[in-house]
């Protein structure tokens, strides 16, 4: 399968304080792949050495087969960029924003922006600096939308959203690309949104990617299970993520079944009673995989 | 797109450059105002003299005038590109930075020629019917200087607030305002005759610096 995004060995540091050290990870073509991290782990990073708005310590990007920092402008044509907050030209109008917009972009489809500008209820002279946070989120997807690029780049979509403009976004966008076979890499730090969203993530941690895989696949073989025991693990058990204990119940997530998980728990004398488990959600994953704390 | 690029510096812009016309053309009327007035009180054999004898030149009151208009203009241009990093999305614009960058540069000095002009026209055009033109050539000359410092302001300025790093802004605060100290310092008309054609070059020169400043955003340099 194509690959519309490749990153092969992305290094990089805030001065001596490492953000992550190897990433490589692509994003193949009619993909939604959401990369999923918590705060500081580099996530915004990623979206800025994507946009070639940060040079890598070492490593390559290449997006649409060009160097991402020797790009064509035809190729940036066909990159939609959603930055941090849903940030625009405050300064202008619904109408003057779309009117600046379209002289760029050859595949320019109007009707794309309107159409989710009329969901708004606002007057074309509306200022987009006196625009709600939800309200100004519509105004940048509706001028990806219309943009109609092949590449969706969307940093943190969900920030500041309330929980219905987050669900007009999240349909709305879904909808859009799987209809026209766009390729979508976005951030988010609320998981339950991702859930309804993504075909594949990537989930992060300090330094390192701790998974990348469909979304399916975690939503299938992920497990939280809860056992009673008198000790938590000291050290790591490789298949098991993050036990701790609450009130003597051990609990932890696995993709493990629950005999593969009775037996590791057994192999490394942990005595342990009641073992139960439960499907998780994405968001039960994500926590379970990256820790509370 | 150049057309798109103008459309958006006009849109910021424009509310300020009325303003900023305004200033100038009451500032500049002033100006000739008191040199009509000094020969109406005075008479005009007196004032010649003073022209002559004490390097009076009547417009003093427009030195820091194009030093604001450039100061403030750079602010407004390019504060709202600034806020919430708002030029990554002018640079992710299909079409090269440079251009971008060469369109919004060029827009800003074009604006200022225009107000420079107008204001030099009102403040020194109706000193012909009292003067004659060597002494009206000598009071542009006088000028000149204070009109380079205004574009070097909105140069040093843009460059300034385009800088992602503080604490290098910090530093091109101080070289700038030791810089622009330049275009200040001989208080005498026609004291930098000689010294123009090197200062417009450099003036021309310095607006490269703020291609450095967006080199260095669009490489993600902090502080």
């Amino acid at each position: 399968m194509e690959n519309i995004i490749e990153c092969r060995n992305l290094s990089h540091y805030y001065g001596k304080r490492m953000i992550y050290e190897n990433l490589s990870f692509d994003v193949p073509k009619g993909h939604i792949l959401g990369l999923l991290g918590k705060n500081g782990t580099g996530k915004t990073t990623t979206i800025n050495i994507l946009s070639g708005y940060l040079e890598p310590r070492d490593g390559k990007c290449m997006i649409f087969g060009e160097d991402i920092r020797k790009m064509r402008p035809g190729t940036k044509a066909r990159i939609g960029l959603l930055i941090e907050g849903h940030v625009q030209y405050e300064f202008m109008t619904i109408k003057e924003i779309e009117r600046f917009y379209s002289a760029f972009y050859p595949k320019w489809k109007k009707e794309a922006y309107y159409e989710l500008i009329g969901k708004l209820k606002v007057a074309p002279g509306q200022r987009i600096s006196r625009m709600s946070c939800g309200q100004r989120s519509q105004v940048a997807l509706g001028l990806i939308l219309a943009q109609n690029p092949d590449l969706l780049v969307l940093d943190d979509f969900s920030l500041g959203l309330d929980p219905g403009y987050r669900r007009l976004f999240v349909d709305y966008l879904r909808e859009y690309a799987k209809a026209e076979g766009k390729t979508v890499f976005l951030t988010s730090h609320i998981i339950q949104d991702m859930e309804r969203l993504v075909d594949d993530c990537i989930i992060m941690d300090y330094g390192k990617i701790l998974i990348q895989c469909p979304t399916k696949e975690i939503l299938d073989n992920f497990r939280l299970y809860s056992c009673e025991t008198d000790r938590v693990p000291e050290s790591d058990i490789p298949g098991i993520y993050h036990p701790y204990s609450i009130k003597g119940r051990l609990e932890f997530g696995s993709f493990l079944r629950k005999n593969e998980v009775a037996a590791l728990l057994a192999g490394n004398n942990i005595r342990f009673g009641q073992l139960s488990d439960k499907k998780a959600t994405l968001e039960d994953a994500f926590i379970s995989m990256t820790g509370k704390y | 797109m150049t057309k798109a690029l103008i459309f958006k510096e006009w849109i910021k812009t424009r509310w300020y450059l009325l303003v900023c016309l305004t200033v100038m053309i009451g500032f500049a009327a002033y100006a000739a105002s008191g040199a009509f007035r000094a020969v109406e009180l005075r008479g005009a054999g007196h004032i010649w003299e003073v022209m002559v004898t004490r390097d009076a030149i009547f417009v003093d009151i427009l030195r820091y005038v194009p030093l604001a208009a450039g100061f403030a203009l750079a602010i407004v241009q390019f504060v709202p590109e600034m806020q919430k990093k708002c030029l990554k999305l002018t640079l992710h614009l299909p079409c090269s930075i440079l251009k971008t960058t060469a369109v919004m540069i060029a827009y800003g000095l074009c604006c200022l020629t225009i107000c420079f002009t107008v204001m030099s026209l009102i403040g020194i055009l109706p000193l012909g019917r009292l003067f004659p033109h060597e002494m009206v050539s000598r009071i542009f000359l006088s000028m000149l200087p204070w009109i380079l410092g205004g574009y070097s302001a909105y140069i040093f300025t843009s460059w300034i607030i385009i800088e992602p790093s503080w604490k290098m802004r910090i530093a091109y605060i101080a070289i700038s305002a030791l810089a622009l100290r330049i275009f200040f310092l001989a208080p005498g008309p026609e004291a930098y005759n000689v010294f123009l054609p090197w200062l417009s070059a450099a003036v021309i020169f310095s607006a490269s610096l703020i291609w450095l400043s967006v080199l260095r955003f669009k490489a993600g340099v902090q502080d």
